[in-house]
């Protein structure tokens, strides 16, 4: 495996659209600071130059981060996994080729979300009005948004390891990320004792997140965890299971 | 002698239709096999199953002796060149390589260069793949298949694309690699003409049944198909023939040609008997089929890949 982890790693720094994507990121949140900025400078009245308002831009973004983590995982499970014959015919297991890539686009996705938050912290902190709670906040809406963003990118994954179409996880990726709460709500409003179901719901539970950013009351929520460990166990389980028997031609 | 690939009662199901029946082969250490077959007989199938690129349904394989789960380990002694060559475009031909040395943890990074050698493309290894012909792409196919210094070789149309310089290049390398490395070999191509030259051994492959396995002794032996006689006295020619074989079936051609159908094995016999009967022979020619017409006959088709 680490033989494997090795090469992918030789690919994976060599994957110029991943800098670029790293480096677009990166400029976008100085961009957003910088205008917030100067938005201040031209009229002292601007309202939204608080770290609170600047960091409620990720907070609210789980789409957006879901797309950007999209992003890394295709950068190894793309159009190379064409390569994955040469891998498989020198006796590389399935299970090997699964999680390696998965650990390696996930620590590099890690490492540039670590890098971002670090940025606009540093960014925030110098350049805007804070207050005391801002970064506490900040930080606990992040781990809240840790495991759906996670299950997310383990069900991407899972998706382009089994060669899935970009147009169906899209689709799919809508439906759990974006839609699924209000379609759970509408499924099971028949259902009594169901009604509460829908309060897990991925993006139910991004925008709840989101709403206690902003009104200074976000706690860390376990209904976060048991969402995104449940949603991530399945995918992975699927993924690996049906993987494995997968032809790679 | 070691055995290096066995199956038994192989066998693989696509939804409905059955690719590969039961099949039994052996490939034992040092022979090159040539695989023969129609499109769609099942060549490609059972390549994939050796290399774990698809699952058997049904069956078992051995290699080097392993099976089950050490089957893995075992194909690290083999190199799999299956259908095209696939490597990373925008990479050089060293990239791609130096990406699969450090994933098949060779340790010597001189082997990039060594194998880009062997297969004549050290002058073209800072070119990009997607830039390559697609008969230096075969050859850099062929070199990933060198990289771990295999024991054996599974090429499936290795010489595809390649022009004939290429293809003679490639054989004579194969030829190579066998008698000095006793790497074994199991190959098909559609070239005929070219598997005929290299092979030791030649299995028939027919709607995912081996319908002949030969060696190429028996093959030449097989394919002797009838005698050409250039004499200086027909008659008395076909006199001597008729006395000494009852049975014999032969033409007289004009330019003093004869054409002997059947008796081909005695062929030593016949020049014997016309040479101490003083028949001045001008020319004795045992006419043979090639693979190419062995094959059509053996499998009744009009085509071939």
């Amino acid at each position: 495996m680490i033989n494997y982890l090795k090469s992918e790693q030789y690919r994976l720094v060599r994957k110029n659209t991943l800098h670029i994507t790293s480096l677009v990121c990166l400029l976008l949140i100085g961009a957003a600071a910088t205008v917030l900025y100067y938005s201040q400078k031209a009229d002292p009245n601007f309202p939204y130059v608080t770290t609170r308002f600047f960091y409620s831009n990720v907070i609210g973004s789980g789409g957006l981060i879901i797309i950007v983590s999209f992003l890394y995982n295709f950068s190894l499970t793309g159009k190379d996994t064409a390569l994955l014959k040469n891998a498989v015919s020198f006796g590389i297991s399935r299970n090997t080729i699964f999680w390696s890539k998965l650990l390696l686009t996930l620590s590099y996705f890690l490492l540039i979300c670590v890098f971002g938050i670090g940025l606009m912290i540093g960014l925030g902190e110098t350049l805007m009005t804070s207050d005391s709670q801002s970064v506490k906040d900040f930080l606990t809406a992040l781990v809240n948004m840790l495991p759906i963003v996670f299950s997310a990118f383990f069900l991407i994954h899972s998706l382009k390891m089994l060669k899935v179409g970009e147009v169906y996880i899209f689709i799919l990726m809508l439906l759990i990320f974006v839609f699924s709460g209000d379609l759970l709500r509408i499924l099971f409003r028949p259902f009594t004792s169901l009604h509460e179901v829908y309060k897990y719901a991925p993006d139910t539970l991004l925008h709840e997140n989101l709403l206690n950013f902003m009104n200074h009351t976000v706690q860390f929520g376990y209904q976060h965890w048991i969402t995104g460990v449940l949603l991530s166990l399945i995918t992975l389980l699927i993924g690996v299971t049906k993987f494995a028997k997968q032809p790679i031609d | 002698m070691e055995t290096i690939i066995q199956t038994y009662q192989l066998t693989k199901t696509f939804k409905d239709a059955t690719i590969i029946k039961p099949l039994d082969f052996a490939l034992q250490k040092g022979e090159i096999c040539a695989l023969i077959g129609q499109n769609g007989a099942g060549k490609s199938t059972l390549f994939k199953m050796l290399a774990g690129q698809l699952r058997p349904t049904a069956g078992d394989m051995h290699l080097f002796g392993k099976t089950g789960r050490d089957v893995a380990q075992a194909r690290r002694r083999m190199g799999f060149l299956v259908e095209t060559p696939v490597f990373f475009p925008n990479f050089t031909a060293t990239q791609n390589l130096e990406y699969f040395r450090i994933q098949r943890g060779v340790v010597e990074k001189k082997r990039v260069d060594e194998v880009l050698e062997i297969v004549s493309l050290a002058k073209e290894k800072r070119k990009r793949f997607k830039d390559y012909s697609m008969g230096m792409k075969q050859r850099l196919g062929i070199a990933l298949c060198l990289l771990s210094s295999p024991d054996c070789l599974v090429l499936d149309e290795p010489i595809n694309g390649l022009d004939a310089e290429g293809i003679r290049e490639i054989r004579n390398l194969l030829v190579k690699l066998n008698q000095e490395k006793q790497i074994t070999i199991f190959i098909s191509s559609h070239i005929l003409t070219e598997l005929q030259l290299l092979a030791t051994r030649f299995v028939f492959i027919k709607n995912g049944v081996i319908v002949e396995d030969i060696s190429k002794d028996s093959l030449q032996e097989k394919s002797q198909k009838q005698l050409q006689l250039t004499v200086d006295d027909t008659a008395k020619t076909a006199q001597l023939l008729e006395q000494t074989y009852v049975d014999i079936q032969f033409k007289v051609l004009p330019n003093q040609v004869i054409i002997i159908h059947n008796h081909v094995e005695c062929s030593g016999d016949i020049n014997r008997l016309l040479l101490d009967n003083g028949v001045f022979v001008r020319e004795f020619r045992i006419e043979a089929r090639n693979l190419e017409e062995y094959f059509l006959e053996l499998v009744g088709g009009n085509g071939h890949d």
